[in-house]
């Protein structure tokens, strides 16, 4: 089809779906107002059921955890196939060119640039450690504390360096984190069966609302969840670079 | 209960073990570990399926059991043999593609092994799931390990394009959804299925409810390839290895109509069932325009997997005219028909890729009289085609002929069986016009008559080499296959127990009462069903017409000639621009969503 | 609705329409990375602090790093065979 009539059939089915979608508009709850219950349930039980003082954790972790384990894998399943399908196309010297590359890269990328990025990795760490480890007291979690941390890798490479990992028969070390973590939240979940009545019961103690080690299950869940992100998205990352941002010392 | 996740979690944690181990596993080591869990998997969904014949089975996540009142704060897996046995089959069939890969993809690693368990853990999730999102992760988790798989060989550049245009359409499908289930979110406060059609029932339809429902099933229908979301399926199926096609052609899409029928029966029944006739129609324009069109497609092909690829648009058309029924009978015949069709099709697959292996080429032309010596092949070859046709005594003759007993006498439409008998026959003929060129040689070589469409012009051809022997790993799949779908054909009482089955299934106030508040099953009383004697008059009529549509192609009749320009607009329009399949999947949204404002209210 | 969060729904609006008028992929990228931190200030507006760290992370880091990266593999691949 012609630009011209590919634009005369989206437009007008455009401009019907964006009606209809107002017209449906009318019909919601007026702003702010919250009809539904499971909210106002959750608001009342929560802290009580599991000291967890995030909600939003204890729902995402335990109330409706198998949400979260198919979310987990759909990054699996997007960092293994970005390894298989990046893997297919690189030729044999790419990784030896990546190297040559970030050589280069490394004399012509500016010192502040590389002294920034020395300096922010870091704390980078520690932030994401940080909000890994209290998922389940203040907002943040195992997610989001993953994507920290796998920008500090993304923040080596940016600041012209590379990571030397030594490498044990052969194995990538991102590729197991990736593997452990996502394999992490699926053990909690048949530790749930067990140990607990229930497949991802939180069966661990609850302990003290408020303190570090609290509400059961979920710290652990967070800490699988933050490295299986991390893994996963350094892997991603690892893999556009065609391994210059992994170096592997023999040895 | 502790099958039920199980049947989730191992094979989820089986991808992982293969992930983590990669270098540590011989490429048969990674293939005998994939079939131990497949065949793990397999195990335990029959299990689900033998538990919940008689009770609808549900099991709550984190021991999370509703609060009194029905309000769910956890999320279910409720499932009847229906659902479970969706799930059998997707398991068995994912085992079956793990096989026929052993031989037929040469340079797989464990990465592989991993992501077909991801898929099939993510088909066993969405059969089982009670929960709305959680059947949208599961279906999220679904399309993108099918995007991984349909790219597989990305060392030719024809597939990046199939799983772009395939990974574009349906992630387009998937927010639409998303946005559909945010609005019903927004109305009831609840995402368990049946705590929704609890409190939709209170209320009347408004326009949250249309266009909710219109959202949802438009997100399900382009993952079930329905006209105008079906552009994608042609290009995925033409680049995706065989052993992933046959998952795709047999499960993948089948299961988003599973989708649109719970969700109807378990959200969306209570407050839509005044409007049932006026859905029926609208769903059944749909199904209908699907199969004609699919028919119309799969006789222009000569790229042996986009023939089969439109063979199954077309077959898709009428399941879902079996689900556009709303009844019991009309799902009934839909769930006998979706298994035997898958089985002979993945048999159909087989063949190809067998073809493929020993030729080294997937075009009709190309391989004109060059299937000769592969006997056996061929007979599956035809004997899979009539049967797809609706040969009596095959699983597709009995699926089909309940579907058309159901149309025909439960609702008096006495024109259905006829119609589908045409888009049957139609789809037939072109596969038997397929395999009397490739394995008998009949028709004159040389220049294809029918010039070929766009996005097919961009296909490569296979650059594999040949090989001289078929090995016992690949014939012996697509043997077995055959055989099932006849055994599924004859099995005593299947339908007697579909037909049970799908009673259960249309009650959305029970299932309500048994998931939200415990109810105890409640005694099923025995039924039977069969085909009508009418429709073995339809299943011969279907391959009688298949014969001739064939032996018209083969032939070259003028009068076949003289139809290729109304062919050839709808050619065109399969062109292979992701840009044009965006456009007619937002043109069908708009006009199915017109379609339920206007005769829903 | 407060004036605040009527102001970030406008700007995400018109950042929406920004990235998409954005042709050159690499710009768009940084348009993208734009867009990403005005989603993150309306969720935090609109009470959500989880869902904005979200979406700090994926819409201002991961999201215009996967478009610089595939990019810079592009051009790449085209001085390898060039």
């Amino acid at each position: 089809m012609s630009r011209r009539a590919r634009l005369a059939l989206f437009l007008p089915a455009a401009l019907v779906l964006a009606v209809g979608l107002l017209w449906s508009f009318a019909d919601l709850p007026p702003f702010g107002h919250y009809s539904g219950i499971y909210g106002i349930v959750l608001g009342h039980v929560a802290v009580a059921q599991r000291e967890a003082t995030n909600v939003v954790s204890a729902v995402t972790f335990d109330y409706r955890g198998v949400d979260t384990l198919g979310e987990e894998f759909i990054l699996f399943a997007a960092a293994v196939g970005s390894a298989i399908l990046l893997r297919a196309q690189r030729g044999e010297d790419a990784a030896g060119a990546a190297a040559e590359r970030s050589d280069r890269r490394a004399d012509v990328v500016a010192r502040p640039v590389r002294a920034l990025g020395a300096a922010l990795v870091a704390p980078t760490i520690v932030l994401g450690a940080y909000i890994i480890a209290h998922g389940q007291l203040t907002p943040g979690g195992g997610f989001q504390g993953g994507v920290i941390l796998a920008s500090a890798a993304v923040l080596v490479y940016a600041s012209g360096q590379y990571l030397a990992v030594r490498v044990v028969r052969g194995v990538a070390p991102i590729e197991i984190a990736d593997a452990l973590g996502a394999a992490g939240f699926a053990l909690i979940a048949v530790g749930g069966l067990v140990f607990g009545l229930a497949a991802l019961h939180n069966f661990l103690g609850y302990g003290i609302s408020g303190s570090l080690f609290s509400a059961g299950i979920i710290p652990l869940a967070n800490v699988a969840v933050g490295v299986e992100v991390a893994g996963g998205v350094t892997l991603i990352v690892a893999e556009f670079l065609d391994q210059a941002l992994m170096r592997r010392r023999s040895g | 209960m502790a099958y039920v996740p199980l049947a989730v979690l191992v094979p989820m944690l089986g991808a992982t073990f293969l992930a983590a181990a990669r270098e540590l596993l011989s490429r048969a080591l990674a293939d005998a570990v994939s079939l131990a869990l497949g065949i793990a998997t397999v195990t335990l969904c029959a299990i689900a399926l033998a538990h919940s014949v008689d009770h609808t089975i549900v099991y709550w996540w984190g021991a999370w059991t509703p609060r009194p009142g029905g309000v769910a704060l956890g999320i279910d897996f409720a499932f009847g043999p229906l659902d479970a046995g969706m799930a059998v089959f997707a398991a068995s069939l994912t085992v079956i593609a793990g096989v026929f890969s052993w031989r037929f993809l040469a340079e797989v690693d464990a990465l592989y092994h991993a992501i077909l368990l991801v898929f099939l853990a993510a088909m066993v999730g969405f059969s089982l799931s009670g929960d709305l999102f959680n059947m949208f992760v599961f279906f999220e988790l679904m399309s993108v390990s099918a995007y991984v798989l349909a790219g597989f060989k990305i060392d030719q550049r024809s597939p990046i394009e199939g799983s772009l245009n395939f990974a574009i359409t349906n992630s387009a499908g998937a927010i639409l959804a998303l946005f559909g289930i945010g609005l019903v979110y927004s109305k009831t406060g609840a995402l368990n299925l049946a705590q929704i059609g609890d409190q939709l029932g209170r209320h009347g339809v408004d326009a949250v409810v249309v266009a909710g429902f219109t959202l949802i099933v438009c997100g399900f229908l382009v993952k079930a390839a329905a006209i105008p979301f079906h552009f994608w399926l042609a290009d995925a199926y033409a680049v995706a290895p065989t052993p992933v096609c046959i998952l795709f052609a047999g499960a993948m899409s089948e299961l988003g109509l599973l989708g649109v029928a719970r969700v109807y029966w378990t959200a969306f029944a209570p407050v839509l069932d005044p409007h049932a006739e006026a859905l029926r129609w609208t769903l059944i324009a749909i199904g209908l325009g699907t199969a004609f069109v699919g028919a119309a497609m799969s006789l222009a092909q000569h790229h042996l997997k986009r023939m089969l690829a439109f063979a199954t648009i077309a077959y898709m058309g009428l399941f879902l005219v079996g689900i556009a029924m709303l009844s019991a009978d009309g799902l009934a015949g839909t769930a006998i028909y979706v298994v035997g069709d898958g089985l002979v099709k993945a048999a159909l697959f087989v063949c190809v890729g067998i073809v493929q292996h020993r030729r080294a080429s997937l075009d009709e032309v190309d391989l004109h009289g060059r299937g000769r010596d592969l006997r056996l092949t061929a007979g599956v070859f035809v004997i899979g085609s009539l049967a797809i046709a609706g040969l009596p005594p095959f699983g597709p003759f009995l699926g089909k002929a309940l579907v058309e007993d159901a149309a025909a006498h439960g609702h008096g439409l006495w024109w259905m069986p006829a119609v589908m008998m045409i888009a049957s026959a139609v789809t037939a003929g072109a596969l038997l016009r397929a395999g009397a060129r490739v394995f008998f040689g009949w028709g004159s070589a040389g220049q294809p008559d029918e010039s070929s469409d766009e996005a097919e012009g961009e296909t490569e051809p296979e650059t594999d080499k040949p090989h001289d022997h078929t090995p016992v790993l690949m014939w012996l799949p697509a043997v077995a296959l055959l055989l099932a779908g006849l055994a599924w054909g004859v099995l005593p009482g299947l339908a007697d127990a579909a037909l049970r089955a799908a009673d259960r299934y249309v009650q959305p106030n029970v299932y309500a009462a048994i998931v939200l508040h415990g109810a105890p099953p409640e005694p099923t009383t025995p039924v039977s069903l069969s085909a009508s004697g009418a429709s073995y008059l339809y299943g011969v009529g279907a391959v009688v017409g298949a014969l001739m549509v064939a032996a018209a192609g083969v032939t070259r009749l003028r009068a076949v000639d003289a139809t290729r320009p109304l062919f050839a607009w709808l050619r065109k329009l399969h062109s292979g621009h992701v840009g044009d399949y965006v456009a007619w999947l937002t043109a069908g949204v708009a006009v199915i969503g017109t379609a339920f404002a206007i005769t829903l209210r | 609705m407060t004036a605040l969060q009527a102001t970030a729904l406008a700007l995400v609006a018109l950042g929406g329409t920004g990235v998409v008028i954005t042709r050159e992929p690499l710009r768009q990228a940084m348009v993208a990375g734009v867009f990403g931190i005005l989603l993150a200030v309306l969720f935090f507006l609109f009470q959500a602090p989880d869902v904005a760290l979200s979406q700090i992370g994926v819409g201002s880091v991961a999201l215009p790093l996967m478009i610089l990266l595939a990019l810079s593999r592009i051009h790449t691949d085209e001085d390898g065979d060039g």
